[in-house]
């Protein structure tokens, strides 16, 4: 499976330049409808803000229901952009190349994205100034920072900012090619923007060992944040199904898990509406359901791992938990779902090499994933709350309020239209990496053979 | 008054006997430079491999943000000593979760000045240059004097260089 | 204005030219076969003496064991360091055969020629499958006197844990079986055609005629991924076994998901290291400098500097989720496995497995070469085994009647090895050394195929005024 083929550059910059310098007709009406349906999510949004979360299902014992199972989602998919940039980056794999700027761009769009829920599920939204940040001098109050509900803010915080940051620097060089393609108010964009780029062989080194070396400082963030998020469950033991040590790394191969398939399905579009075939290929989504298998594997020996020693202790409450979770009306029909979407379907699927090599199959399992995990964090968080507990002397269980479902359904809106609106004004598929990749792709000959081979610096 | 000469190829290997004829012509390292529109191995056109200290920026920066979140998560904590959940007033495991934080932020953002320094960006004023050069063609560019111009853009052309431009 | 397009390079192959130094040459393919198989003969003395010091230590070890069932049976607490033997035995050289499995699966070139020396360390399986018997019988039953105690069997007959035991350990001496011998095929057939006397008769019976056509390098490819994909899985089900048979469920109220990954995580910390010091070993007294270059101590130590940083993150991921729960059990834990009898072991543990190889491999210059890797390799072993002692002294120093508590109310004090479970430590790893040392006077401890493979789709060349290499990546 040989699928590279030569490109020159010129082609290289008409091709995938196309989104800034000749924009698709169904651009601007898609953008256009987009951007209305996020005005009305904002409006939304100002309606909850006036009226208080009573608009919301949320209610006792169930204070944390669909907008922090969301949160979490949203950080997941985030994982997708610094598990490939740096990763594959770091591993030198050569089919990373169209994908890195996509999925960095997913990272910094579905942070901004998450932290707008807790923002919402506040309430009061400006009121978590208090509790964030040290500034109340005069009362001399301050963060508690003993609260894992400080850490989150901090580890997002730092995570959307470096993830910001190495999309920029990475940015540079196609800035600088974009700043040769344009003229008018757009040149001058790009002129300041590129700060003057002009790809001598120092600007290169730096961009690939300063690559290496973000990569590297990126990784152990991209570790910690999900880490933080699953902390603000495990360190309460007063909910059951919470209190487990294998939380963190749980959460964080579930993210990778939800965040790589998020990426196929931005690949397949890209493919599609972009029309990218050439820079696109089966062999780059064959590369990426090989790797979900693995982590798609791994995330289910931890889920394993997580319900084993759940029951393990042999606690009459837990076990009544996880029988609930499983077993009972409508929750198990959740599980089932969760089950299905999120492992033996789209692994199933991923298993045939026919199902890797087509675009479409591959949009649909990815699909199916993010729903199956979407549904893994509701069943996680909700459950332990909505089940009686000693002291608890008013319960029920918890129904999302149809102002909670158009929320959920307004941020996937959300980040689609911020995605396109990046498209318009800067490429999604590095063209610099691609032209590195024809620069560097080589083959060696043995017998009668032509191995694809690719060229590595000695150093 | 010092010029910049920007000769440009698209066959590669010119460019780099370019580089070579004005090695030989007797200009010092560092006043002439290639400029491609894609990265190619370290020392292809027997350019002068760039140094650089990029790997000093993140530690610089770590020390920083670490030193800062020590202060600011110690301060508060004695400033406002409120027990919660019954743990000390000086929490070393959940500070411990901020001083990895505000460390690796603090590392990355240096990184970044970092890189866009060592790049020697931004650049203001850049010199001679072409936009086909992000199309493929190549560019060597070397900067001298107004007398010596000349002697250059004949050293490039006679190693091939398709055209010149001053600036 | 019109432009065209470029030709991007100009390469020549420059195999043999010997002016530079800094690229690995590439060696002929009967130059490999030869040199490599010669290395099953080299230094004959040398080999004699260190096989008989390990033979008798062994020995001795062996017989201390005996000692210990004499003096010790029946008394669970006093079996603490034979579990902790057990535990870095297994995690240590069943770890090591990882590196078999996945950076070939992910077609990492500089892989291949450690395939087969990481594959033989599978073989130390049967010392630690020997090794556990004597614990299985220490094990404290699962249900005394109508009771049941915490165990991952739950309902399970009484004998579970003790025969599953043996059945995944059995099943891993399978699967390393399985894993070494598909891959041997081809070098196999190579001692057939070019050694003598009862090594080219071994040969001759181990290769099943294999003459190396199409057809049969296809199907050992698929029988090595699917071997290996085996290994791994037996891997990780042996390691949830033996931490939690053996460990976690000896004490009362110890409820932790994240050990068997944890257990799991430093025992290819571990097996990674016990790579680096075989290939070190081996350039130093075999003189295999062409076949092990800095690349592969490089790109070994890269793993190993990952893994020592994922040990911190799962051991702080147990930990701070206790030290916030704050319930009996949660404290009972902090008090056992941390700050109370066994808190000399946790600190030196912690120093040697994490804090001292992640600051000594994480400069570049460590790693680029072949003693820095060496040395953060012996760290993190002398990490792993107190680690170990921390973690399974600890478990068996619970007497069996407390294990129907709620929690351990009661801290064990701390238990020191006496001179048995010295040797029996001792005798366990001169008995795994042994067995890899034969097996490399069987075989050559670097795969000839591999290596052969290796030279095939490496090419040092000229580029431009440069030299690079290519690395060829056939699907």
């Amino acid at each position: 499976m040989q699928q590279r083929r030569t490109i020159d550059q010129i082609h290289t910059n008409r091709v995938l330049l196309n989104g800034q310098l000749d924009t698709p007709k169904w651009w601007a009406p898609t953008v256009i409808g987009l951007g209305f349906i996020v005005i009305i999510g904002f409006l939304v949004i100002g309606i909850m803000v006036n009226k208080g979360l009573g608009v919301t299902g949320l209610s006792r014992p169930v204070f944390w229901g669909l907008f922090i199972t969301t949160f979490v989602f949203w950080v997941g998919i985030s994982h997708a952009g610094i598990m490939i940039s740096a990763i594959l980056r770091l591993s030198q794999a050569e089919w990373r190349r169209p994908v890195t700027r996509a999925a960095e761009l997913l990272t910094v769009f579905s942070l901004l994205t998450a932290l707008l829920f807790p923002l919402m599920h506040a309430g009061r939204p400006w009121r978590i100034v208090y509790y964030i940040l040290p500034y109340d001098f005069a009362r001399g109050i301050y963060p508690n920072i003993r609260s894992p509900l400080i850490w989150d803010p901090v580890a997002i915080s730092t995570y959307l900012t470096g993830s910001t940051l190495f999309l920029y620097i990475a940015l540079l060089p196609d800035l600088g090619n974009l700043r040769d393609r344009t003229s008018g108010w757009q040149n001058a964009l790009y002129t300041v923007l590129a700060l003057g780029w002009r790809g001598n062989p120092r600007q290169w080194k730096l961009q690939t060992v300063g690559g290496i070396l973000l990569s590297a400082l990126m990784l152990p963030i991209f570790v910690s944040v999900h880490s933080i998020v699953s902390w603000d469950f495990a360190v309460t033991p007063a909910v059951e199904g919470w209190h487990s040590t294998i939380f963190a790394p749980y959460f964080v191969i579930g993210a990778v898990h939800s965040g790589v398939s998020a990426v196929v399905t931005m690949m397949a579009l890209m493919r599609w509406l972009w029309k990218w075939e050439d820079f696109i290929r089966p062999e780059h989504f064959d590369a990426l359901a090989r790797l979900l298998i693995v982590v798609a594997t791994g995330w289910l020996a931890f889920t394993f791992l997580e319900l084993i020693f759940a029951v393990y202790g042999l606690d009459a409450p837990e076990l009544a938990l996880r029988e609930m979770q499983i077993f009972q009306w409508p929750w198990w029909l959740l599980f089932v779902t969760f089950v299905l979407t999120g492992y033996v379907i789209p692994v199933g699927m991923w298993l045939q090499k026919r199902v890797r090599n087509n675009i479409a199959l591959m949009f649909w399992s990815s699909i199916f994933v993010n729903i199956g995990m979407w549904l893994e964090r509701f069943l996680i968080i909700v459950p332990g709350l909505a089940r009686k507990t000693p002291f608890v002397y008013t319960w029920e269980s918890y129904r999302p309020s149809g102002l909670e479902w158009f929320i959920l359904f307004w941020s996937l809106t959300w980040v689609t239209f911020l995605m396109l609106l990046f498209a318009r004004f800067f490429p999604l598929v590095p063209l610099f990496e691609q032209k590195e990749s024809q620069t560097f792709g080589d083959s060696i000959k043995i017998g009668r053979a032509r191995v694809p081979a690719i060229l590595r610096e000695a150093d | 008054m010092s010029k910049s000469v920007l000769g440009l190829f698209t066959d590669a290997n010119k460019a780099a006997d370019a580089m070579d004829s004005l090695k030989a012509g007797g200009y010092p390292l560092g006043t002439f430079d290639v400029l491609t529109g894609t990265p190619y191995p370290e020392g292809a056109f027997g350019e002068h491999v760039p140094q650089h200290r990029l790997f000093r920026f993140p530690a610089f920066g770590a020390i920083i943000g670490f030193t800062l979140a020590l202060f600011i998560t110690s301060t508060t904590s004695i400033a406002y000593p409120l027990v919660t959940g019954g743990k000390p007033i000086l929490s070393l495991f959940a500070m411990l979760v901020i001083l990895y934080e505000m460390t690796m932020l603090s590392a990355v953002i240096s990184t970044v000045v970092g890189i866009v320094f060592e790049s020697r960006l931004p650049n203001i004023n850049p010199g001679a240059y072409d936009a086909r050069i992000t199309e493929g063609w190549i560019g060597v560019v070397i900067s001298t004097d107004d007398e010596q111009a000349s002697h250059a853009a004949s050293l490039l052309e006679s190693a091939g260089a398709l055209e010149i431009k001053q600036a | 204005m019109a432009s065209e397009a470029i030709p991007a390079k100009r390469i020549h192959s420059a195999a043999h030219d010997e002016e530079h130094h800094e690229l690995p040459a590439r060696v002929e393919p009967q130059v490999i076969t030869a040199e490599l198989i010669a290395t099953t003969e080299a230094g004959r003395t040398r080999f004699r003496t260190l096989g008989w010091t390990l033979g008798i230590l062994f020995l001795v070890g062996t017989i201390a064991l005996a000692v210990k069932l004499v003096v010790d049976g029946g008394d669970q607490t006093q079996w603490g360091y034979t579990a902790a033997t057990v535990a870095f035995i297994f995690s240590a050289f069943g770890g090591a055969p990882m590196v078999a499995i996945a950076p070939v699966l992910a077609k990492a070139n500089w892989a291949k020629p450690l395939s087969r020396i990481a594959a033989i360390f599978s073989f130390a399986s049967v010392i630690t499958t020997l090794l556990m018997i004597p614990l299985i019988l220490h094990l404290p039953p699962l249900v005394t006197e109508g009771a049941r105690r915490r165990s991952i069997w739950f309902e399970g007959p009484d004998i579970s844990p003790h025969f599953w035991s043996m059945v995944a350990m059995l099943t891993l001496i399978i699967a390393g079986l399985a894993l070494f011998y598909s891959a041997a095929l081809p070098d196999f057939a190579a001692m057939r055609d070019h050694s003598s006397g009862w090594k080219q008769r071994f040969g001759r019976i181990m290769a099943r005629g294999w003459v190396g056509t199409t057809v049969q390098w296809r199907t050992m490819r698929m029988r090595i991924g699917m071997a290996g994909t085996f290994y791994f899985f037996t891997f990780v089900f042996v390691h949830f076994i033996i931490s939690t048979d053996f460990g976690m469920s000896l004490v009362p109220g110890w409820r932790d998901a994240i050990f068997p990954m944890y257990h799991a995580i430093s025992s290819i910390q571990a097996g990674l290291a016990v790579s680096v010091l075989a290939i070190w070993f081996a350039r130093r007294y075999l003189k295999l400098e062409k076949y092990l270059h800095l690349d592969q101590f490089w790109s070994l130590s890269r793993l190993m500097f990952a893994f020592t940083l994922l040990w911190g993150y799962f051991f702080i991921s147990a930990f701070i989720v206790f030290w916030y729960g704050r319930s009996s059990s949660d404290q009972m834990w902090i008090e056992l496995l941390i700050r109370g009898p066994y808190i000399w072991a946790f600190l030196a543990g912690a120093f040697f497995i994490w804090f001292s190889p992640w600051w000594w491999l994480i400069w570049n210059r460590v790693r680029r070469s072949a003693n820095g890797p060496a040395i953060g390799s012996a760290l993190i072993l002398i990490g792993l085994l107190l680690d170990r002692i921390r973690l399974y002294v600890a478990a068996w120093s619970v007497p069996p009647e407390r294990i129907h508590e709620r929690f351990l109310t009661e801290i064990p004090k701390t238990i020191w090895p006496d001179i048995t479970d010295v040797l029996i430590f001792i005798g366990a790893l001169a008995g795994c050394l042994l067995i890899v040392l034969m097996i490399t006077r069987i075989i050559p401890m670097l795969s000839v195929w591999d290596v052969q493979n290796f030279n095939l789709l490496y090419r040092p060349i000229n580029y431009m005024k440069t030299r690079a290499y290519l690395i060829a990546k056939p699907d």
